[in-house]
């Protein structure tokens, strides 16, 4: 690694790369239904006839700024373009209903650039001695990851948690929907042929996010977003001014994104709800997540994107796909002919710095032109009539679930599956433990099967689930997670008590 | 007399009848992983199944118990939420027979006609219109040429 890998990045034609990559990808991970991964999938045929370390940056620029573009809907429309920004959507809808929509994609930016810069050094600096913690998790361990992101979005969603609980065993029910991976198997079908193609995740996710507020935004003649009179200056400066304050939670989201985006599989969605987790159990005094935060959309966003550079360390390192999208671009490498694997430090290094570089360079020109385009997307947002608004996200849902393996039966599963979120939602058990578990689904049930299959033909199944000691680490955040919220609420009710008692 | 029926909270009807659904959800597939042919594509259902009834039989008793009156389905118009629904149904149905934009443009409608609580006269039903068909196109066209979609 020395300063020819950063002139390399530096041409004009890697810039241009950059600059493009990160605006389409921002623009395609703003429109709900279009998943980074499907941003990086799409453009993926451009980059055949590139250098290698050119085809990296343009698709790391697309990567890092569909992540940041999913922030835009999850916070303008409850609907999380991107998995990864699920819990953007806990306080950034809230403060967007308040009026505060702008300073929200202001500080999301700001958050967003932040934590690529250190997923980034983290892929820099660290590649090497961290992926070989990745290569400690078996099955098992994969399995407790995915009942820990579980227990952690039932702990943390609006309602109580028995309710994420049940909505998340639910969820994980659906994922079972169609032909198993493992036997052929056609499983909970009922014989319908709708079914058999399974339920597609970001279909669903579609459905149970958007559906349910576009069936309350036609119900009532109110606005959907608070507008605020007068033409208010844009809010970076404030926006920048409260990512200052809360820098030490910028930079812990940041570090958890960058490790759980390490871990194959894992990606934004459970990083950001772990950041999000650790900032509201560190709460100051007076803030109240869940109803309009600034820090909740900061953990969540700057620990989605540091999953950016997290993720490419074992897929650089070790050929295994830290996130789906990092999937995609493993296909593409392989296609360029760049076989990855721990060699490809020391005899391809100049690819793996320039794109280092490259990414630095990518996630840094985010800030003004994201920062530019969520400007225009919030003002276009809030201003739109619901009459023109409401139709025109509906066909989007309709399109973006066509595109994603050009099937009806997935338009309608998506249309049913948000009305019966919309039901659901009404009676306090939130979309996002359903969404999560058709997520983790077929990671749990891998590891789930796998785990079965090893310890029945050892005699020992208690031992496989339950003996090792990361299983057993990660057991013990689950019930950390799921115990904690309860203990602080009926401390939080007895200091209440104990203040009325004192008052009287 | 004291009148003991204002002081018990109303039951809350959706929560019990959701979670009783789920526990009706998870007895289905129990019944329906007796079908497989396969071991491995039994156990992770059948475990699913169980931790959906039992959370949701703790549902029940803790929502029994202590019930939300803020549960329940709020005010609104419930034609203008049916017709949203129904229209994007509606184009599914239609999808392959009609082709992509005809059928879409059944949900666009519905979706129009839902969400306009102003009132319609002829100039706002014209701007309407044209606004959505400009939409669906530029839509469609994204998806179709840049994207690679094949749309039907």
């Amino acid at each position: 690694m020395d300063f020819e890998h950063l002139a390399n990045a530096l041409t004009l034609t890697n810039l241009a790369l950059a600059l493009f990559g990160v605006v389409a990808g921002t623009i395609i991970g703003s429109i709900p239904g279009l998943s980074a991964t499907m941003a990086v999938a799409v453009l993926v045929p451009i980059t055949f006839s590139m250098e290698p370390a050119s085809a990296l940056i343009l698709l790391g620029a697309i990567y890092t700024g569909a992540i940041y573009g999913g922030a835009y809907s999850a916070i303008l429309l409850n609907t999380p373009g991107t998995p990864s920004a699920i819990a953007t959507t806990f306080d950034g809808y809230p403060m967007a209903k308040r009026g505060d929509g702008d300073l929200a994609v202001a500080i999301a930016c700001y958050a967003s650039v932040f934590g690529g810069l250190v997923g980034a050094l983290a892929l820099l600096l660290l590649a090497p001695p961290l992926s070989s913690v990745a290569l400690a998790f078996g099955p098992v361990e994969y399995l407790w990851l995915s009942v820990f992101g579980l227990s952690l979005i039932a702990s943390l969603s609006t309602g109580n948690v028995l309710k994420g609980l049940a909505g998340g065993a639910f969820g994980l029910l659906l994922s079972c929907v169609g032909v198993a991976e493992i036997s052929a198997d056609i499983r909970l079908t009922f014989g319908s042929s709708t079914m058999i193609g399974g339920i597609e995740v970001v279909g669903a996710l579609i459905g149970l996010y958007c559906i349910p507020v576009l069936i309350d935004m036609v119900a009532t003649p109110e606005r959907h977003l608070k507008v605020e009179e007068g033409g208010r200056a844009v809010r970076f400066r404030e926006g920048a001014a409260i990512a200052w304050k809360s820098r030490f939670n910028l930079l812990r989201s940041s570090i958890i994104g960058t490790v759980i985006g390490i871990l194959p599989g894992a990606g934004g969605s459970v990083a950001g709800l772990v950041a999000y987790s650790e900032a509201k159990r560190t709460a100051r005094p007076g803030q109240k997540f869940g109803e309009g935060e600034p820090d909740g959309v900061m953990a969540t966003e700057a620990a989605n994107n540091a999953t950016v550079g997290g993720g490419f360390i074992p897929t650089l390192v070790l050929g295994i796909p830290g996130t789906p999208p990092d999937a995609v671009i493993l296909g593409a490498l392989l296609v360029q002919g760049v076989r990855t694997g721990p060699t490809l430090f020391e005899g391809g290094g100049s690819i793996v710095y320039t794109f280092v570089f490259g990414l630095f360079i990518a996630t840094i020109l985010m800030l003004p032109t994201g920062l530019l385009i969520g400007r225009y997307a919030y003002k276009t947002i809030v201003t739109i009539p619901k009459t023109i608004l409401v139709p025109a996200v509906g066909f989007m849902t309709i399109i973006g679930t066509f595109a994603i393996r050009n099937s009806i039966s997935d338009v309608m599963i998506m249309i049913v599956l948000g009305t019966v979120g919309w039901v659901l939602s009404r009676f306090g058990f939130a979309a996002s433990p359903i969404v999560l578990g058709l997520i983790l689904g077929p990671i749990a049930e891998q590891g789930f099967v796998q785990a079965w299959i090893i310890g029945d033909a050892t005699g020992n199944l208690a031992g496989m689930f339950f003996g090792r000691p990361i299983s057993l680490a990660i057991i013990a955040f689950t019930i950390l997670s799921l115990v904690y919220p309860v203990i602080q609420g009926r401390r939080a009710r007895r200091l209440i008590k104990t203040e009325a008692g004192a008052n009287d | 007399m004291t009148d003991t029926s204002s002081k018990s909270a109303p039951k809350d009807i959706g929560t019990l009848l959701i979670a009783s659904l789920f526990i009706g959800l998870g007895l289905v597939t129990l019944q329906d992983v007796s079908t497989y042919s396969d071991t491995d594509s039994v156990v992770f259902p059948t475990t699913v199944a169980y931790a959906l009834i039992g959370c949701s039989a703790m549902v029940i008793l803790a929502s029994w118990l202590r019930p939300n009156p803020d549960n329940g389905f709020g005010g609104g118009d419930w034609w203008r939420r049916i017709l949203l629904v129904a229209s994007m149904i509606a184009g599914c149905l239609v999808m392959p027979l009609a082709g992509f934009l005809p059928a879409t443009a059944i949900a666009f409608a519905g979706g129009l006609i839902a969400a306009r609580h102003e009132g319609w006269d002829l100039k706002s039903a014209f701007v309407f219109a044209l606004s959505g068909i400009f939409i669906m196109a530029a839509f469609y066209a994204l998806f179709r040429y840049p994207l690679g979609v094949p749309l039907p």
